[in-house]
Formats: C-alpha cells, sequence, structure tokens
C-alpha cells in the first residue's frame, strides 16, 4: 500500500543505525596511547615473576631487576600481534559472543566478600550454595549474557574457592564464563574441566567458552600471580581479560587523562606477556577504572567517573582494534534502594552506548565488597531498556509512514492500523517496571520495585531448571575437584 | 612563649610545608622550648585536621598535605629533644601479609597514624610472620598492624600471630587487622585484637588498644 514518495535519489546520505558516543576522538586516543608507550618505556613496570622477567628480556624489553622498560616497538607489534575478535561460545559450542567490533554483552562480577541473601536478606560470606543460585539466575535472565562467580566461596578449602566456584557454574548454566584463579595450579584445574565440558582441550581451544580473568596492582606492578595468569592463558591457548584496577587519585593521578594512561600501559604490559608466548593469542583488555572517594577511600563504583573512565577506555581499546572488558550495572549503596537502581542505570546505559564488548559487575553492591542476586535481576531490567536505546531510530519509507499519517488524518487515531500492528511489538515492554494504573497496582499488593525485584529473584531460585549436563561429564568434574583437594591437602 | 603557635597550627590545617618550616624555625630561633613548639603548635593543628576529616570537612589528601606539613616541622625540631622526650602516642609495626603486594591502604593507615602522633615502622609488602617477628623485636611496638586485599594471603595473618604465640611476645604487643575481605568476625577467629574497617578508625583503634 505504500507508494513510493522516494522517486528522487539521494546523496551523501548517513544513517545513524544506533544512537553514539565516542568519548574520545581517534587524535585523542592515539595521545593517550602514546603516553601510556612512553610510560612503559621510560618508567617501565615492576615485574615480581622470574619466567615474566626472562620473557620481557628475550623479547627485547630492558630489564632492570624487577622494572621492565618496554620499547614502543614491541609493544605496538603486540596491539597488532593480537587479535581484533575473539568469538566465545556456550558450553554446548554454539558461537554466542562475538567479541569485535562494537557488541555488547552485559554480565555478573566476581569475589565479593560478602553476599546478600535473596531470601533473608542477611549480608554474609558467601558459600558454595549462593554460587550455585547465582548460576541459576544468571542462566535464567535474557540479558545476562556469560557467569561470573558472584563471590568467593568461603565455605570450601580456601586455596579452592576459585575450583568449586567453576564447579557450582558448570553445573548450574550452559552460558560461557569468565572465571579467575588463585594461582597457576588452579588455572590447569579449571582448564582441564572446561576441556571436559567441550569434548577435549583442543575442542575448548578451537572454541573456548571461558575466558580466564587475571587482576594486576596499579600503578605499573605486576604480581607473579597476575603475569603468570597471562603467560599460562596464552601458552593454552585459552583467551585472557587482564583488568588493571585503576582508581583516580589513589594508584593513579587525579586526573581523568592520566588515570586512562596508566590503566592503558598496566593493561599493555599483560598483552606485551601473551604475545611474546603465543602470537596471536586471545587478549581481552580491562577493566575496573574509577576514582578514590577521598572521605571514605573506597573505589567507588557508583561514580559518575567510573562510566567517564570505562568509556574512556574503551575508545582507546577500540582504536587498538583490542577487544574490551567494562565495568556497569554496579554500585556503592548497601542495600537494595534508589541509589543502587540510579548508579546500575547509569553506569549500564553508558557502557552500553560506549560499545564495550563484556561490560562485568552486575551484581556489585557496597564498592564490590557485596554481591547481590537482586541486583543482577534488575540490571537484567535495565539493560532490556538500554538495548532497545541501543536500537536506534529507523528512519526509511516503512518507518516514516507517510502514506499511514495521510490515510488517518488530523484528529485520527492509529491504534486500529495495520502499520501499529507491524510495529508496536517494537516498542520495549517491561516486566519487574510498573507501569499499571493505579487501582491495578494497588490490587497487585501496592508492591515496590525492590518487592518485585527480590520476588523474580527467589521464583527463579527456586523454580529455574537450567539443561543438566550429562553424568559422565559431571562425573568426570568432580574427580579434577577431587584431585585438587587431594593436592591442597598435600601441600599442608 | 611565643606568638608563632597559633600560625604554626593553622598552616598545619591548610598543610603550607614551607611555611610550618619558616615558622617553626622562627620558633626555635625565638629560644622557644622545643617540646611546646610540638605540643602547643604541630599536635593542635594536627588533631583539627583529624576532627575535620572525620566529620567530612576534609579530603584524604588534604590529610596527608597537612601531615607533610607536620613531619617537616618534627624534622626542625627533633634534633634538639632526647629520643626519649619526643612526644609519641606510641609505636606501630605495620605491613601487609606474605603473598600480597598491595600496600596503597596499609600506607594511608600509616600516615594517618604518624598524623595522630604514632611513631610507625613500616616492614613493606610481601611481609611473612618472620619478617613482623623481627621488627616486634627490634622495635617492642604497642601494636602491629597487618593488611591484605587477598581472601587467600588474608590467611596468612593467622600465622604472624601464632609465631608470636610460639616466641611468646603474644601478649607484649596488640595486633590489628585490616584490608577490604576482613571483617570484626575474622579478627576474632583468628584471634587478633582488634580490626578497622578503614584507615581514620585505625587511629582510633590504636588509642583505644594502647589506653
Amino acid at each position: 500500500m505504500t507508494l513510493s514518495k522516494s522517486q528522487y535519489v539521494r546523496a551523501n546520505y548517513q544513517v545513524n543505525a544506533t544512537p553514539q558516543l565516542k568519548m574520545l576522538s581517534d587524535d585523542q586516543c592515539e595521545n593517550i596511547l602514546n603516553g601510556a608507550l612512553e610510560v612503559l618505556e621510560r618508567t617501565g613496570a615492576e615485574i615480581h615473576s622470574e619466567e615474566a622477567l626472562e620473557i620481557f628480556k628475550k623479547g627485547g624489553c630492558w630489564v632492570d631487576g624487577n622494572i621492565v622498560r618496554f620499547p614502543s616497538h614491541l609493544i605496538e607489534w603486540a596491539i597488532r600481534s593480537a587479535p581484533s575478535r575473539i568469538v566465545i561460545s556456550n558450553q554446548k559450542g554454539e558461537r554466542t559472543l562475538f567479541l569485535e567490533g562494537q557488541n555488547v554483552y552485559y554480565g555478573p562480577g566476581p569475589t565479593n566478600t560478602y553476599t546478600i541473601d535473596p531470601f533473608t536478606g542477611e549480608r554474609r560470606r558467601p558459600r558454595k550454595s549462593d554460587t550455585v543460585r547465582a548460576a541459576k539466575v544468571i542462566d535464567a535472565l535474557p540479558n545476562i549474557s556469560y557467569a561470573m562467580d558472584c563471590g568467593t566461596v568461603m565455605d570450601v578449602t580456601p586455596t579452592l574457592s576459585d575450583v568449586h566456584a567453576f564447579q557450582a557454574m558448570l553445573e548450574n548454566t550452559n552460558k560461557p564464563i569468565i572465571h579467575w584463579g588463585f594461582g597457576i595450579d588452579q588455572y590447569q584445574d579449571i582448564i582441564d574441566m572446561a576441556a571436559v565440558v567441550a569434548g577435549g582441550l583442543e575442542a575448548l581451544q578451537k572454541n573456548p567458552f571461558i575466558l580466564l580473568y587475571s587482576e594486576s596492582s596499579p600503578p605499573l606492578r605486576h604480581s607473579a600471580e597476575a603475569i603468570d595468569k597471562a603467560i599460562f592463558a596464552a601458552k593454552n591457548n585459552i583467551p585472557i581479560v587482564y583488568t588493571p584496577c585503576t582508581f583516580a587519585g589513589g594508584v593513579a593521578p587525579a586526573t581523568m587523562a592520566a588515570t586512562l594512561v596508566i590503566a592503558v600501559a598496566d593493561s599493555l604490559v599483560g598483552l606485551v606477556a601473551g604475545q611474546l608466548v603465543r602470537k596471536g593469542s586471545g587478549f581481552v583488555m580491562g577493566g575496573l577504572i574509577s576514582t578514590m572517594d577521598m572521605s571514605s577511600t573506597i573505589l567507588s563504583y557508583g561514580a559518575a567517573e567510573l562510566s567517564l573512565l570505562s568509556a574512556g577506555l574503551t575508545a582507546v581499546a577500540r582504536y587498538m582494534k583490542i577487544p574490551m572488558f567494562s565495568t556497569g550495572g554496579c554500585t556503592d549503596s548497601k542495600v537494595i534502594d534508589t541509589q543502587m537502581g540510579l548508579e546500575a542505570a547509569f553506569s549500564i546505559l553508558v557502557a552500553g552506548l560506549s560499545g564495550a564488548n563484556l561490560i562485568h559487575d552486575c551484581s556489585y553492591m557496597e564498592y564490590g565488597a557485596t554481591s547481590s542476586l537482586e541486583l543482577m535481576t534488575m540490571d537484567d531490567e535495565i539493560i532490556g531498556m538500554v538495548k532497545r536505546i541501543l536500537e536506534g531510530v529507523k528512519v526509511d519509507d516503512e518507518h516514516l509512514a507517510l502514506d499511514v499519517i495521510n490515510k488517518v488524518g488530523p484528529g485520527g487515531h492509529y491504534l486500529a492500523e495495520d502499520h501499529t500492528m507491524a510495529h508496536f511489538r517494537e516498542f520495549w515492554s517491561s516486566s519487574l517496571i510498573n507501569r499499571l494504573r493505579y487501582d491495578g497496582w494497588k490490587a497487585e499488593g501496592s508492591k515496590t520495585m525492590g518487592q518485585r525485584v527480590k520476588e523474580k529473584t527467589q521464583d527463579i531460585i527456586n523454580n529455574h531448571k537450567p539443561e543438566p549436563k550429562p553424568d559422565h561429564v559431571l562425573r568426570e568434574i568432580q574427580a579434577i575437584v577431587d584431585r585438587a583437594e587431594a593436592r591442597e591437602a598435600n601441600k599442608q | 612563649m611565643s606568638n608563632y603557635y597559633e600560625e604554626l597550627s593553622q598552616s598545619i590545617i591548610s598543610g603550607q610545608l614551607d611555611r610550618v618550616k619558616s615558622l617553626t624555625q622562627q620558633a626555635i630561633g625565638a629560644g622557644d622550648n622545643p617540646v611546646d613548639i610540638i605540643n602547643q603548635g604541630l599536635i593542635p593543628g594536627m588533631s583539627v585536621v583529624g576532627a575535620r576529616f572525620k566529620s567530612g570537612q576534609m579530603y584524604v589528601p588534604e590529610v596527608l598535605m597537612s601531615a607533610r606539613a607536620m613531619d617537616a616541622g618534627m624534622q626542625l625540631v627533633k634534633p634538639l629533644i632526647l629520643t626519649e622526650d619526643i612526644p609519641s602516642a606510641g609505636k606501630v609495626v605495620i605491613g601487609t601479609v606474605k603473598g600480597d603486594l598491595h600496600d596503597i591502604g596499609k600506607n594511608l593507615v600509616s600516615m594517618m597514624l604518624e598524623s595522630a602522633g604514632y611513631t610507625v615502622i613500616n616492614v613493606g609488602v610481601d611481609a611473612g610472620p618472620e619478617k613482623f617477628l623481627q621488627a616486634v623485636k627490634e622495635h617492642q611496638p604497642g601494636v602491629i598492624g597487618m593488611s591484605a586485599l587477598l581472601t587467600t594471603t588474608m590467611l596468612a595473618m593467622k600465622d604472624t600471630i601464632e609465631l608470636l604465640k610460639e616466641e611468646g611476645l603474644r601478649d607484649k604487643v596488640k595486633v590489628i587487622i585490616g584490608g577490604a575481605p576482613i571483617s570484626q568476625d575474622f579478627a576474632d577467629e583468628i584471634g587478633a585484637d582488634g580490626f578497622a574497617p578503614d584507615a581514620g578508625s585505625a587511629a582510633d583503634l590504636c588509642k583505644k588498644l594502647l589506653a
């Protein structure tokens, strides 16, 4: 029925298929990258690993005791050598996360030392059963694209918290997993368990469903655990997220640009190590970047600067064509409240607009000290809204609908139009946000957002059944956990 | 008695290192008792800083500027006083435990303690039980403070406490702990004397334990 309007020919027509946010121009990105190169060539980084020092020396760095200075050409080589795209599968081997360009995927965060129990409201130490719950919630929520452990499990052998959390996730979700480990032994356990699920190490390497995760200690300091994990991941050809925790005013200067320089420099140290071990090994740069609150000295997870800096770092990563691990959906609030909602929403929106590939910490409360599955459930809703915004506005003859406007005419309505039928489902529809009229809301119990979030979270935990893995896979995973327990017992 | 003390205190509060130095020098030149310079000029200024920080009127970098100014004044006065006469709230040995390289929090505590008048012996990062033991033997502090950021390294705190027990020194020193994963429950569990959630309250804790 559309009578064509576009009889004319268009020239130089540009489209914003999505909204646009670019925190830094290419020139600014180049400036920050050059700053990081200068820092690494002039100031250098402190490396606390013999193996890493050896690798850097062989690779052409200047090694002076623990201090390594990096020639710029070596770093530039490493940036080019690392893949610009990494594809992560789910645990069934289906290619799921395309970490390339400005594709955006959200997920929760790791290693909180407390968790808020979604049934009792108690803030307490995380247990293995909490990671089981977390994995179920992750599995059920459509906008959560990958799993992280949502808290350091403390009711198991302390040095195997990582291994037990990984088992809990494998048993309760089939989504991809980003996971940390205390050291190389645990990393080996984790890779072995993942290989069982994938059908062998080679299958896992070809089609990884895990990303390993390592944190260095800025400014410019890399512990043996941190850098050795980057080396281990490269040796085993498993992609790694290497993420310094950079906070302005504390471990970086108080200015945003300098904080970006430190974060980029620390990421590059991990990148070079990995590329020297295996050219082309998968590397995702990070990660957590914000300000230190100058009253309480917390690293703020709700600061406006978290979004500002994360979007800046994402721009530099994009400039370097390295996939980016960013942060959002988190808060400094201690309870499920308004502060939580607004901080989570802001950071999810800005991180989404920035085009970061992996956006983590959609579960982090209390400046990262506490995890909350209720926050994750609420974030799922916020991400839904943000994804709708990221769809942008389509402008073409069908969407301009000038014929429909002409047909309905002045004073008419569009409710019964075919065109409306064809398109109204593009509106984002909510599941937790309440848009009932007053009487309807009252009839449903006058519930607050917090109450609805709690009910949904509890319902998932009680009723969601993740697709189970075959018994023999579960048995082999258990055998690896038992092997790890025996090893740690021997160390005592 | 001199007129310098009020201005000296003000200069500490505003963190003006050079001004503190020149006023201290002038007070010394005027023949003031060095202990009075500390007790009536430097420390009152720092007390105001501590109170303002606690009430949220001053921020960490400002406190550290004040602490730096205070230290500059102390360095000028100290050589003029016998060591035992230098006012000190007490001695604290502080370090980050074995296997842990994170030290910004520990250093912050150290600076807060110094600005509250404590003598701080900083044993650095990756400090094993032996290192703490050696420092306790050498310096005989009233308090040792241990810091950890990681859930694995925090377990090393207990080892230091055990070693102090074996050496018969546990009763001679108070043990306090802190760091992101640390809680009062954990302090109780490993037999520490106290836990402070942040740098400001670490100084209060020492004051309480040494009272």
